[in-house]
């Protein structure tokens, strides 16, 4: 049984279509990232969630209960915003203690809840410190036990980690998702970052102009991507324009430009001549020797980033090319060297040319 | 000619070091990052470079001039800073065309300097716009566009991508070292991004608790990495906890917790010494012997898979299998680790312990 659905949501605020339609079902226990460029409309859906925003149509269930007309303290979600709000005169018990549905419980009740908060996020020590003397982590540690003071089922986060430190996010997102697992809770987290949701969800939902265009594991949407523009959101991808000259048998598709460059890609539906877009992730493209290439380019610079070197490959009026080469072979490739490029078939993705043009779908904001 | 050198720099506030003994070459057409978590005083740095905050002790030189006490107006800089704002009377393309129009750049300059910065950042089709009419990481895209055109051939940037979504920031990056480096500018980049550090510099300053720890090209840090928070500050990496047994021309040899002896580089270390090893997950491979381990976590990362592992030595580690790999890991699976000898580093266990050696905050 899912625990958030959503069906038909629509909203608007003037000209600007924050939610066009969403249809969502995240089930009971599920950590599910909510993953789109700014803009997209993934705070609006969150707040439509926790009753903070009346969608001006369409459905939320919680469980299977219609909390669509309720306020937010008569549901049990509660949304974590981006910027914490903790209030800065107060501290760290007393801001957990201010949750709305904690302060109707009993004195002793509300203590030992309190104490069992602080010592879920680590923050025993802190209880009598103030906001501005904790770090940044300690802060969404605060207000994180806040919202969980109201002991909801559904947890709303938005862009929990955003205002902290980008080594401190990496850490922390192991922690907060095993916190929500061990609490048995429905996690909805908006992000704009893909890693973090790769990293963090059960499944990835995709949001863009108020619509989720694709759900599903990390896996799926990262090796299956239904558009040229989840390809590129979901870890960067090189494309490739051109014309199926053939789709044999169902192994794979062979497409061609004007100028003559064939590619190849997995198999495809799509008709022979048809203009297509093929996308093949950054990371899933190699340096091969020419013999063994589909395309050949000249390296303009080579930037090392830990355990990869960024390639970015010229490939004449191919355009550029992008390269993760592992960092152990850095050896091997210099700027200035002619290399060859191609990748794992089955890898290699075939859309229909996108009616708007590829640099219109690829927009990120 | 904009080299900058800071002697001897300190700042404080009250009785809170916001930095000490600062000493820094920048090259002239370097592109150097000041990297460290946030109150490592990096911001306070930048802010003494630019002149909107003076030091306590020491000296700022910029094209070999004591420039220390001189306005940032008189600086010739091109700047981004978190809360210098964008000129809210002027569009974004008014904004662009300022430092053209004040320098009296030629017309044409004048005309097309801006709109290259501003479709470098794809803001052409916002160009008339008003700040106020504009996101918070657009604004910022015109700040950054506005010190590009600015003329200056220093350019200091205080988090100049913090405020862009994580995908725009990465093409992004990647166009700011393009740019920077086709205009030969001196840049100095303060960032808590180490990814973000790694991809546009010639040099990272690495900074904490207002001190400059490590400094040097983002392969040196990486690869060999001088004290065990750089190591973990910069990429992830593993630490394993023991004592040195032996130390010989080509390797040293370690025992761990639970008696494994396992390999890393030589060391000036001697038998007995309690060390860390630091081993990057991307080097540690799975093998028919080696350091014992049960997987506990797989997580799947696009292009290689990351699994985390305990192992019998107590300790957690991570590494990375390629997608291809035809074979199949579960939770539960038991696997032995190796890496090759010249990939392992040992530091000092530190006398703190090795978790607060490396807090990030």
């Amino acid at each position: 049984m899912p625990s958030i659905t959503l069906r038909g949501i629509k909203k608007s605020y003037g000209k600007v279509v924050a939610a066009d339609g969403l249809e969502l079902e995240v089930e009971n226990g599920e950590y599910l990232c909510l993953l789109g460029p700014t803009g997209a409309g993934k705070t609006t859906a969150l707040r439509i969630i926790a009753g903070l925003t009346k969608p001006d149509s369409g459905q939320v269930l919680l469980d299977v209960r219609d909390v669509t007309h309720l306020e937010p303290e008569e549901r049990n979600a509660v949304l974590l915003s981006q910027r914490y709000s903790l209030f800065p005169t107060m501290t760290v018990a007393e801001n957990i203690l201010f949750g709305p549905s904690i302060r109707k419980v009993p004195e002793l009740d509300s203590r030992k809840t309190l104490v069992e908060l602080l010592d879920l996020v680590r923050l025993t020590k802190r209880a009598d410190s103030y906001p501005r003397e904790l770090s940044g982590g300690m802060q969404q540690r605060n207000a994180l036990a806040r919202a969980l003071a109201t002991n909801p089922d559904v947890l709303l986060l938005d862009e929990p980690l955003r205002a902290l430190d980008a080594r401190l996010r990496i850490d922390l997102r192991h922690e907060l998702r095993s916190l929500a697992k061990a609490l048995g809770l429905t996690v909805i987290h908006v992000t704009h970052d893909q890693e973090e949701a790769m990293v963090m969800a059960d499944r990835i939902a995709v949001i863009r102009n108020g619509r989720i265009v694709q759900i599903g594991t990390p896996r799926e949407v990262f090796d299956d991507p239904v558009s040229p523009f989840v390809a590129n959101f979901v870890g960067q991808s090189n494309f490739f324009v051109g014309n199926i000259l053939c789709s044999r048998d169902g192994r794979m598709t062979t497409v061609e430009d004007d100028k003559g460059h064939v590619v190849f890609a997995r198999s495809s539906e799509i008709p022979v001549d048809s203009k297509v877009v093929v996308a093949i992730k950054v990371g899933n493209t190699r340096v091969v020797k020419k013999s063994d290439a589909f395309l050949t380019g000249a390296v303009e610079r080579a930037l090392f980033e830990g355990r990869v070197v960024h390639l970015d490959v010229n490939a004449g009026d191919l355009g550029r090319y992008s390269v993760k080469l592992p960092a152990s072979r850095r050896d091997q490739v210099a700027v200035g060297d002619e290399v060859g490029l191609n990748w794992e078939i089955p890898k290699a993705s075939v859309f229909p040319y996108p009616e708007g043009g590829l640099e219109e779908e690829l927009r990120v904001d | 000619m904009p080299e900058v050198e800071l002697v001897n720099i300190a700042k404080r506030f009250g009785k809170v070091t916001a930095s000490a003994d600062i000493n820094l070459k920048v090259a002239d057409g370097e592109y150097v990052t000041i990297l460290g978590p946030s109150g490592c005083g990096k911001t306070t740095l930048i802010r003494m470079i630019a002149g909107l905050i003076e030091p306590s002790e020491g000296k700022v030189f910029i094209a070999g001039k004591d420039m220390t006490g001189v306005p940032i107006e008189e600086r010739d800089i091109g700047y981004v800073f978190q809360n210098i704002a964008l000129f809210p009377h002027l569009t974004a393309l008014g904004n662009v065309s300022f430092g053209p129009i004040v320098k009296d750049m030629p017309e044409e300059e004048v005309k097309a300097v801006p709109q290259r910065y501003l479709e470098m950042v794809k803001l052409l089709d916002r160009m008339g716009m008003f700040p106020d009419e504009l996101s918070g990481g657009e604004q910022q895209k015109v700040s950054l566009a506005r010190a590009l055109a600015s003329g200056a051939k220093l350019l200091l940037l205080d988090e100049p991508l913090s405020a862009l979504d994580a995908r725009v920031r990465m093409d992004l990056r990647y166009e700011l070292r393009r740019i920077t480096k086709d205009l030969g500018l001196t840049v100095i980049h303060v960032t808590h991004d180490q990814e973000e550090a790694m991809t546009v510099s010639d040099r990272i300053v690495l900074m904490r608790n207002g001190r400059i720890v490590e400094s040097n090209t983002p392969e040196a840090l990486y690869l060999s990495p001088q004290n065990l928070f750089t190591a973990n500050f910069i990429g992830e990496t593993n630490l394993l906890e023991g004592v040195v047994k032996e130390v010989l021309p080509d390797r040293s040899l370690v025992e761990l917790r639970d008696g494994t002896v396992v390999e890393a580089k030589p060391s000036k270390f001697r038998r007995g010494d309690a060390v860390v090893l630091s081993i990057r997950p991307e080097r540690v491979h799975p093998a028919n012997e080696g350091l014992g381990s049960v997987i506990i976590k797989i997580t799947y990362m696009g292009t290689y898979i990351r699994i985390t592992v305990e192992s019998d030595s107590e300790d957690t580690m991570l590494f990375d299998v390629s997608t291809s790999e035809d074979r199949v890991y579960s939770v539960g699976d038991r696997v032995n680790l190796i890496w090759s000898k010249r990939s392992g580093i040992l530091y000092p266990r530190p006398p703190e312990g090795v978790e607060e050696a490396i807090k990030l905050e």
